[in-house]
C-alpha cells in the first residue's frame, strides 16, 4: 500500500491520464450536445427525411423571395436602402437576370446546398444563384433534381412531402403568387461548405467515431467519469508522499508565498483562454487543423497550470503550512516579531493596543465593505474567527489554571507540552513545569534519603553485630564460672541482661527501619484471621500463663480472610502479645475480640497496664520517629511502630487508645 | 573425635567457639580468612567448618564455593547479615546450615552436633528403614517402634504430639488449618479445637527444631495452618 502511495510513476500516469480522460468526456459530451444540435447530418438519407430539413429547406426557399421583394422595391422608388442583402444581387445587363454573389449571402448552412431560380411574371426578371447559360434548360434540370421544390402556376411540386402543395400550411408572411420558384438541394454541397466550420468538422468526425463504435460513445461518459474520479482520489492521497521520505515532502515550489503561485498561474490562464477565444472567433478563414492544435496546446497549458495550482495547495495542506504559506500571514508573522521585539515579550499592554488596533481597523474595513454580499460574508467570518481564537486561547488559559492547581494539590506528575502554548502561556508553561519539575525531585530526594537511611542502619547494624557476638559469648562463658564473690554473678548478670536487649534492639531498629520505608517484600494471599489468633495464642500459652492472663477469646463461627502476608500478619499480633507479655497487669484478663464491622475486619486487643502509662498513643505509635520519651527495663520500644507500620504497608489502619490504664490496639481491614 | 575448622576474622569469637566447642569434646582447627581455611583443608582431615561470610582476602562465599568443588563435609554460615536473601544465596552456594550474629552459643552447639551426627550417621540410620517410617529430609518417624529420630537424635514426643507428627509426615508437604489437623487426628469434628492444636505444635517444633522460631520440617504459615516440608 505504502509503495502504491510513494510511486512517482503511479503519479507521473494518473497525471497524464487525467487530460486524455478529461478530453474524452468533453468529446463525448460535445457529441451528445453536437448531434442534438446536427441531427443525424452525417446521415445523409436519413437527413434529408427528416422535418427540419423540410422547414429549413422550405423557409429557405422563400426568404429569397423577400428579398427580391425588397431589391424591386428599391430600384422602383430609386431609395438608398441599406440592405446586406442588396450588395449580393448584381444585375447582368439587359438581360434582366440577377445573380446572387455568393452563396454565403444567407446564413445557415442548408442555403449552401440550395440552388434556385426565381422569376417575376410581372417583370419578367430572373433571380438567381447560378450562372444561366440556357434558362429552361436550366430549369428543367432543377426540377428533375433528386432533391427539388418548385412553384409553377401557382401549384407547389415536390419531392419533398412535408412541404408539398397540400401541406404547406405557414408561409412566414411572404407572398411569391407572383413569382415562379424553382429550386433544387444538393445534400454534398451543403456538407462541403459545413466541413470548413470548427465545430461541424469535429462533430463529423466524432460521428465517424460514434458510427464506429455503433452510437455506444454515451456510454463512456459515466465510465470515464469514475475512472477520473479514482484517479483524483489517488492523487489527493498520494501526493506529497515520496519514495523513502517519511511524512510529506515539500518541493521548492511550495516554498513560494501561495498568493504568487496562483497569481502566476492564473496569468497564464487567462492568456491561454483568450487564445481559444480568439482561436475559435477567427472563423474559416485559418485552417481548421490549426485552430484545432492552438485549441490543444492552450487546453494543456490550461492544465499544467491548474495541476501545479491543485498539487502544491494539497502538499502545503497535508503539511498543515497551507495558512503559513500565505505572503499575508508571513508578513503578519514578521509584524509580531517585530512587536515582541519592541518590549512586547514581557509586557503584553503593547500587544494588546497592536492588537486591538489591527482589530478596529479591520472591523470598519469590513463594515464598509459589508454592503455588498461577499463584504457582509467576510464581516461575519472575521468575527467568528476572532471569537474562536478567544475560546482557544481560554481553552489554553483552563490548562495552565488546571495543572497550577494539579500542583497547588500535590500531584507529582504535572507536565504541560509547552509547544502546545503560545506567547504568554508558553512562559507560563515553562515556568509552572519547572516548579512541578523542582517539586517532584523533591520528593524523589525525600524517598532516596529515605532508602539512605535505611541502608545505613542496616550497615551500621552489620557492624554493631560482630563486636555484640563477643561480648554475649563471653558474657556467657563467665556466666559458667565460679566467683568467689557473689556481687560478680549479679554484675555478670546485669551484662548478660543488656547484651540480650541490644541485641534486641538491633534486630529490631533493622527491621523497624525497613519497614519505614517500605522496604519489604509483601507476598499478598488469602489468611484466616480466627485461624492466625488460635496459632498465635497457642504460641504465647506458657508465657501467658507464667504471668497467670487470661485469653478472652471472642471470634466469629466462619472464618474471617483477609488479603495479608502471613509472616507479617504474624509479626504484628507477636509485637502486640509480646508487648502484652512485657506490660499487662499480672492475673488479668486479655479480651482479643475479633468481628465484621460495616464491610470491614477489625481486630481489638485489650488488656489492663501494669503500669501508669505516662505516655500518648500517638507518641507511643510514633516513638522510632521521634525519640523515645521513656525508655521500659525490656524490649527496644519499637514493636508498636512496627506493628503499625505493617498494618498499613497491608493496607489496614492501627490505632491505639489509651483509657487510664485499659490498653487497647484496634486493627481495621 | 571430630575435627572442626572455624573460619572467622575476629579472633574473639573464633576463640569463644574454639572453648565452646572443645566442652563438647570436638578437636578445633583455627583460621582467619579463607586462604587460611583451604590452606588447614588441605592438611587436614576436618568434619565440620564454621565459616564466616565476611572475611578479607577471600571472602566466606566464594571460600565455600571453592570448597564445594571437591568437598561434601557439612559448612555452617555464620554472618551479621540476616535478611532472608543473604540466608538464601548461602544455602544455594551449598551451605549446610546458615546462623547469624550475634548467635547463642547454644543454638550454635546443637547445630554443629546435628549436623556431625547427620554427616556421620546417616548410614547407619539408613538401614533401619522399614515401610512403616516416614521420612523428610533428616526427619523419621518409625510407627512400629514409635520412634523420632531429627537430625540423628532420637526425640521424646507425646501419645498426642506423635500421633499430630505422624499424620502431618503421612501428608509431607500439605498444608493443614487447625479444625482439620484435629477431626483428622482425634475423629471428631473440631469445636474446641482452638489452640490447643497450636500448643501442642509448638511443643513439637521446640523438640524436632533446633531453632524452633525458625522451622527446618514443621513449618507454620501463619493465618493459614501447619505443614511438614518435603525434603528430599
Amino acid at each position: 500500500m505504502e509503495n502504491i502511495r510513494k510511486s512517482s510513476l503511479l503519479r507521473g500516469i494518473s497525471y497524464i491520464l487525467i487530460p486524455i480522460i478529461v478530453f474524452i468526456l468533453v468529446l463525448c459530451v460535445v457529441n451528445e450536445v453536437l448531434v442534438r444540435q446536427y441531427g443525424n447530418i452525417g446521415n445523409k438519407e436519413e437527413y434529408l427525411k427528416t422535418d427540419q430539413f423540410a422547414e429549413e429547406y422550405y423557409i429557405s426557399v422563400i426568404s429569397n423571395v423577400s428579398d427580391i421583394k425588397e431589391i424591386e422595391y428599391e430600384n422602383s422608388n430609386g431609395i438608398e436602402i441599406y440592405n446586406a442583402t442588396r450588395n449580393y444581387y448584381k444585375k447582368i445587363e439587359n438581360q434582366n437576370i440577377y445573380y446572387e454573389g455568393s452563396k454565403e449571402t444567407r446564413v445557415g448552412y442548408i442555403n449552401k446546398g440550395i440552388n434556385y431560380i426565381i422569376k417575376d411574371k410581372n417583370t419578367g426578371k430572373i433571380y438567381t444563384n447560378i450562372q444561366i447559360t440556357e434558362l429552361d434548360k436550366q430549369i428543367q434540370e432543377l426540377k428533375n433534381s433528386s432533391v427539388y421544390w418548385y412553384y409553377e402556376n401557382g401549384e407547389i411540386k415536390t419531392n419533398i412531402d412535408k412541404i408539398s402543395q397540400n401541406n404547406v400550411v405557414y408561409n412566414y408572411g411572404i407572398t411569391y403568387n407572383d413569382y415562379d420558384i424553382y429550386s433544387s438541394f444538393n445534400i454534398d454541397n451543403m456538407i462541403e461548405y459545413m466541413l470548413k466550420d470548427p465545430t461541424y468538422a469535429i462533430y463529423s468526425k466524432l460521428n465517424n467515431i460514434s458510427q464506429f463504435f455503433n452510437n455506444k460513445l454515451s456510454y463512456i461518459i459515466p465510465i470515464a467519469t469514475i475512472l477520473l474520479a479514482v484517479i483524483i482520489i489517488y492523487l489527493i492521497w498520494s501526493i506529497g508522499h515520496e519514495k523513502g521520505k517519511d511524512g510529506i515532502t515539500l518541493r521548492s515550489i511550495d516554498k513560494i508565498s501561495y498568493e504568487i503561485i496562483i497569481m502566476i498561474t492564473w496569468f497564464i490562464i487567462v492568456l491561454l483562454i483568450c487564445v481559444i477565444g480568439g482561436a475559435s472567433s477567427i472563423n474559416s478563414r485559418i485552417p481548421v487543423d490549426f485552430v484545432q492544435s492552438a485549441y490543444i496546446v492552450s487546453y494543456l497549458g490550461i492544465y499544467v497550470c491548474l495541476l501545479i495550482d491543485v498539487i502544491t495547495t494539497i502538499r502545503r495542506i497535508k503539511a498543515k503550512e497551507f495558512w503559513h504559506s500565505f505572503l499575508v500571514y508571513k508578513i503578519w508573522n514578521k509584524l509580531r516579531q517585530k512587536i515582541d521585539e519592541y518590549g512586547g515579550k514581557e509586557n503584553s499592554t503593547k500587544k494588546i493596543t497592536f492588537f486591538y488596533l489591527m482589530f478596529l481597523a479591520i472591523f470598519f474595513i469590513l463594515i464598509n465593505c459589508a454592503t455588498s454580499f461577499l463584504g457582509l460574508v467576510l464581516l461575519v467570518a472575521f468575527l467568528v474567527w476572532i471569537y474562536i481564537k478567544l475560546l482557544k486561547y481560554n481553552k489554553k488559559l483552563n490548562e495552565v489554571q488546571m495543572a497550577l492547581r494539579d500542583i497547588y494539590e500535590g500531584k507529582d506528575d504535572v507536565y504541560l507540552d509547552e509547544s502546545e502554548q503560545k506567547g504568554v502561556l508558553k512562559r507560563m508553561a515553562k515556568y509552572i513545569n519547572d516548579i512541578a519539575g523542582g517539586f517532584s525531585n523533591a520528593i524523589e530526594q525525600s524517598l532516596k534519603s529515605e532508602r539512605l537511611k535505611t541502608e545505613l542502619i542496616t550497615n551500621v547494624s552489620h557492624d554493631i553485630k560482630t563486636p555484640l557476638t563477643s561480648i554475649i559469648n563471653y558474657v556467657d562463658l563467665l556466666k559458667k564460672e565460679e566467683f568467689e564473690n557473689k556481687q560478680v554473678e549479679q554484675y555478670i548478670a546485669i551484662l548478660d541482661n543488656k547484651s540480650q536487649r541490644l541485641k534486641k534492639l538491633i534486630e529490631d531498629l533493622v527491621e523497624a527501619s525497613k519497614v519505614q520505608s517500605g522496604n519489604v517484600k509483601l507476598n499478598i494471599e488469602d489468611i484466616n484471621l480466627k485461624e492466625l489468633l488460635n496459632q498465635t495464642t497457642g504460641e504465647f500459652e506458657d508465657r501467658f500463663e507464667k504471668k497467670n492472663l487470661k485469653i478472652e477469646l471472642l471470634v466469629p463461627t466462619d472464618d474471617v480472610i483477609i488479603k495479608a502476608d502471613n509472616r507479617y500478619m504474624y509479626r504484628i499480633i507477636e509485637n502486640l502479645f509480646s508487648n502484652i507479655t512485657k506490660y499487662a497487669l499480672e492475673n488479668s484478663r486479655i479480651y482479643i475480640e475479633l468481628k465484621r464491622e460495616s464491610g470491614k475486619v477489625k481486630l481489638s486487643i485489650k488488656n489492663i497496664s501494669s503500669e501508669k502509662l505516662n505516655i500518648s498513643a500517638d507518641e507511643l505509635m510514633q516513638r522510632f520517629v521521634r525519640g523515645d520519651k521513656s525508655r521500659h527495663t525490656e524490649g527496644s520500644g519499637l514493636g508498636i511502630s512496627i506493628a503499625k507500620s505493617l498494618t498499613e504497608l497491608q493496607n489496614g489502619s492501627f490505632d491505639i487508645e489509651i483509657d487510664g490504664d485499659l490498653f487497647k490496639v484496634i486493627l481495621q481491614w | 573425635m571430630y575435627n572442626i575448622l572455624v573460619v572467622d576474622d575476629d579472633k574473639e569469637i573464633v576463640n569463644a567457639i574454639d572453648i565452646y566447642l572443645r566442652k563438647e569434646g570436638y578437636k578445633i582447627y583455627k583460621a582467619y580468612n579463607g586462604e587460611e581455611a583451604m590452606e588447614v583443608l588441605k592438611n587436614e582431615e576436618i568434619h565440620l567448618i564454621i565459616l564466616d561470610v565476611m572475611m578479607p582476602k577471600k571472602d566466606g562465599l566464594e571460600t565455600l564455593e571453592e570448597i564445594r568443588k571437591n568437598k561434601t563435609i557439612p559448612v555452617i554460615m555464620l554472618s551479621a547479615k540476616s535478611e532472608d536473601y543473604d540466608k538464601i544465596e548461602g544455602l544455594d552456594l551449598g551451605a549446610d546450615d546458615y546462623v547469624t550474629k550475634p548467635f547463642s552459643p547454644l543454638e550454635l552447639i546443637a547445630r554443629v552436633n546435628s549436623n556431625i551426627r547427620r554427616y556421620t550417621k546417616f548410614g547407619a540410620l539408613k538401614e533401619n528403614l522399614n515401610d512403616k517410617t516416614y521420612k523428610t529430609g533428616d526427619l523419621f518417624l518409625d510407627d512400629e517402634t514409635k520412634k523420632v529420630i531429627a537430625d540423628g537424635k532420637e526425640i521424646k514426643l507425646t501419645a498426642t504430639e506423635f500421633k499430630i507428627l505422624k499424620f502431618l509426615i503421612k501428608n509431607k508437604g500439605k498444608v493443614f488449618s487447625i479444625p482439620q489437623i484435629y477431626e483428622n487426628v482425634w475423629n471428631e469434628e473440631g469445636y474446641a479445637a482452638e489452640n490447643i492444636i497450636a500448643v501442642h505444635i509448638r511443643h513439637i517444633r521446640e523438640k524436632i527444631e533446633i531453632d524452633p522460631k525458625e522451622p527446618k520440617y514443621l513449618k507454620v504459615i501463619w493465618g493459614i495452618g501447619y505443614k511438614i516440608e518435603d525434603i528430599k
